[in-house]
């Protein structure tokens, strides 16, 4: 029932993606188009919105998956991709990359992001397992510290160099639209090997759920599932982030959605997420595309105004002082 | 705990404070000394004379940080002119620094600084949360965007200092309200707060992208915080704030160290809790909005100064003085090195806050982490 649910509303979303921008389209254009039809002017104007549709499902799916290990990892509700320093990092690297090395184009900037954002992950992770032990709280805040001193680095590096600026403010806004299809094939390695070794993880965190003596006793290391978990967030949410741009509530929300829908067992909630994700990234790109049109709201924008208010609300039913 | 001893009271406390009477205390293993500060018949805090002396010392760092804003590098005020310049003998080009280029940034940065470190200890000692603060909770955040807003929306209607006022007070309301419980619940606060400040976040990041690159530069430096350029009017609209929160600040100091032993112990000792927090959350609110409408979002100042000041004075206590002191030391000495570094030229002064400020919280929690849980 959910996954048929799941399943038609990721359609409707691919539909919508291709068929709504400045100049709309009917349904019936997109299908005579996908089976070989179609005036020459329809076609062009869909088949230009296949890269960013692809990079939205792609976006989606990781940051969606990315924020299911990392809820289930550090138990904190509230735990997302962002807190790992993958955004600073990324925006760091590509304001250096710009600066020093004379960077400059999405193709060579996508991979100093991916760069920026794996290696501070990396970072991130050996702070915050460096006194022994590995408790996730250490390394959120390591993340917060690590993104508040990046983000001085930044500014004061783009606040002296314009041309800087202008790479950086263009990027950190997060959008799906003016980037090719080279930014998916780009970043798709990395994003791959995080959702397979997502995929192997989840009886591990299955078995954790119940507790990590538990997990233990079923031979299971929690360390290192824990350990790998946070690597292959890293991966995918650093994937997101190059190709994309830093996109917030994606990683937060859908994990909530698809608990609710699905239970615990973490192998139906990192497929549920799969789905929810780019269904989720899709309609906000396309409700940026259509609110001000013929202009664009980035869906950087989009989602952080259909996600917070959404935060607000639940934070009405949070239990206690705490 | 406390025996009267007027054999022992100590005389010269804390200058522009009255000291009517002194007591002492002393504990069994450890004698620590106690004055008490009174203020009229409303106030009395003891004080230790341990924290005395740290303020003392502030004190003097302070004044050190402003003589030197004041004197050092190329159009500095020399040493020895400083006096008579004060004074109101300034000439030519002594009178232009004093009055024009250092004397109101000096002024701001002091006032600025104060405020945000006595709104940070108020904040921080209700929500017990040693990384609280108001920037913590989207204030920060919705003065950039009400800033940004102002920028795109109203350009040469609406003064910059005016849209960041407003959407911090904005942010602070949405919070309030979206809580459902106010400001008592620390929780829902810093949830609350992420929320509001990503939507403000966005709506910044969109202005930036939206208008042309002089002003998105322009408008990204006062976002960060910067104090190029203050003017004498924005000395007087802080101090003002001060004059006007201080009092306040001082009634809440008694009810707020009852207020650190738990909720039930202060109910048992007659005090209510819940009005003294919102009073004191309202109270560091409007000390941060001042500060951010004067300066723009400074990052880190309010986080940080009450956890100095936890570290030197060693004791409990809500810190309202020591993090006043601190914040304004704090924010000279990182204007003083805006200005005179010569590796960047007159960066946002929120800058090298944000890297001190984030450097330092890494260095706390490393020494956390290294002790046992």
């Amino acid at each position: 029932m959910a996954a048929v649910l799941c399943l038609t509303l990721f359609a409707l979303a691919l539909l919508a993606s291709v068929m709504f921008g400045s100049k709309a389209t009917s349904a019936g254009d997109v299908l005579r188009v996908l089976t070989g039809g179609g005036d020459e002017y329809t076609r062009t104007v869909i088949e230009s919105r296949y890269p960013r549709t692809a990079l939205g499902v792609l976006a989606g799916l990781c940051l969606a998956v990315a924020g299911t290990l990392m809820q289930g990892i550090t138990r904190n509700p509230l735990a997302e991709p962002g807190l790992l320093g993958i955004n600073a990092g990324a925006s760091a690297s590509i304001v250096a990359a710009t600066a020093f090395l004379g960077a400059s184009g999405q193709r060579e900037t996508i991979w100093w992001a991916l760069v920026g954002a794996l290696a501070t992950g990396v970072v991130v992770h050996l702070i915050g397992t460096a006194g022994g032990g590995s408790s996730p709280v250490r390394l959120v805040l390591a993340g917060a510290v690590l993104s508040a001193v990046l983000a001085a680095f930044i500014q004061a590096v783009a606040l002296s160099k314009p041309q800087v600026f202008d790479t950086y403010r263009y990027w950190v806004v997060g959008a799906l639209g003016g980037r090719g299809f080279d930014a998916v094939w780009a970043v798709l390695p990395f994003a791959g090997a995080g959702f397979v070794l997502a995929a192997l993880l989840a009886p591990g965190l299955n078995a954790m759920a119940m507790g990590d003596d538990k997990a233990a006793s079923l031979g299971i290391s929690p360390a290192r599932v824990k350990g790998a978990g946070l690597l292959a967030a890293t991966l995918l949410a650093g994937a997101a982030t190059a190709a994309v741009g830093p996109i917030a509530f994606v990683g937060l929300a859908v994990p909530h959605l698809v608990r609710a829908l699905v239970g615990a067992d973490f192998r139906l909630q990192i497929l549920f997420a799969s789905l929810a994700g780019p269904t989720l990234l899709l309609f906000a790109d396309v409700i940026g595309r259509v609110l001000l049109r013929p202009q664009e709201l980035m869906v950087g924008v989009v989602t952080a105004f259909v996600g917070a208010p959404a935060l607000l609300f639940a934070v009405r039913r949070m239990r206690g002082a705490a | 705990m406390k025996t009267a001893d007027p054999t022992d009271t100590p005389t010269g406390a804390d200058a522009g404070t009255d000291t009517r009477a002194g007591t002492t205390a002393r504990r069994q293993a450890r004698p620590v000394r106690r004055i008490m500060v009174r203020i009229g018949p409303w106030v009395a805090v003891p004080v230790r004379r341990s924290s005395l002396i740290a303020a003392a010392i502030s004190l003097l760092l302070l004044l050190g940080g402003a003589v030197a804003t004041l004197s050092m590098g190329r159009l500095g005020i020399d040493l020895a002119d400083l006096p008579s310049a004060l004074m109101g003998e300034a000439r030519g080009k002594n009178a232009f620094v004093l009055n024009r280029l250092r004397g109101p940034r000096l002024v701001v940065a002091i006032g600025t600084g104060a405020a945000f470190g006595l709104s940070g200890a108020l904040f921080q000692s209700v929500t017990r949360n040693p990384l609280g603060s108001p920037d913590v909770i989207g204030l920060g955040a919705g003065a950039g965007a009400g800033a940004a807003a102002a920028a795109l929306f109203l350009p040469d209607v609406m003064p910059i200092a005016v849209g960041s006022l407003l959407g911090g007070l904005i942010a602070m309301a949405v919070v309030y309200f979206s809580t459902g419980t106010g400001f008592r619940s620390p929780g829902r606060l810093v949830v609350a707060g992420i929320g509001v400040a990503a939507m403000a976040t966005a709506l910044t990041q969109y202005v930036v992208y939206a208008v042309e690159r002089d002003k998105a530069s322009a408008l990204t430096a006062y976002i960060n915080g910067s104090l190029s350029a203050r003017s004498w009017e924005d000395a007087t609209t802080i101090w003002i704030v001060l004059l006007v929160c201080v009092p306040f600040a001082a009634l809440l100091a008694r009810p707020l160290s009852i207020g650190e032993m738990g909720d039930d112990t202060s109910t048992g000792l007659g005090a209510r809790p819940a009005r003294t927090a919102t009073a004191a959350i309202a109270l560091s609110i409007m000390l941060s909005a001042g500060a951010v409408s004067v300066a723009g979002p400074i990052a880190f100042i309010s986080l940080t100064a009450p956890q100095i000041a936890k570290r030197v004075t060693r004791s409990g206590g809500p810190h309202l003085v020591m993090s006043t002191l601190l914040g304004a030391l704090l924010l000279v000495l990182a204007d003083l090195t805006a200005q005179q570094l010569p590796l960047f030229d007159d960066l946002p002064v929120g800058l090298y806050t944000m890297a001190v400020g984030g450097g330092y919280l890494g260095y706390l929690l490393i020494r956390e982490w290294h002790r046992p849980v």
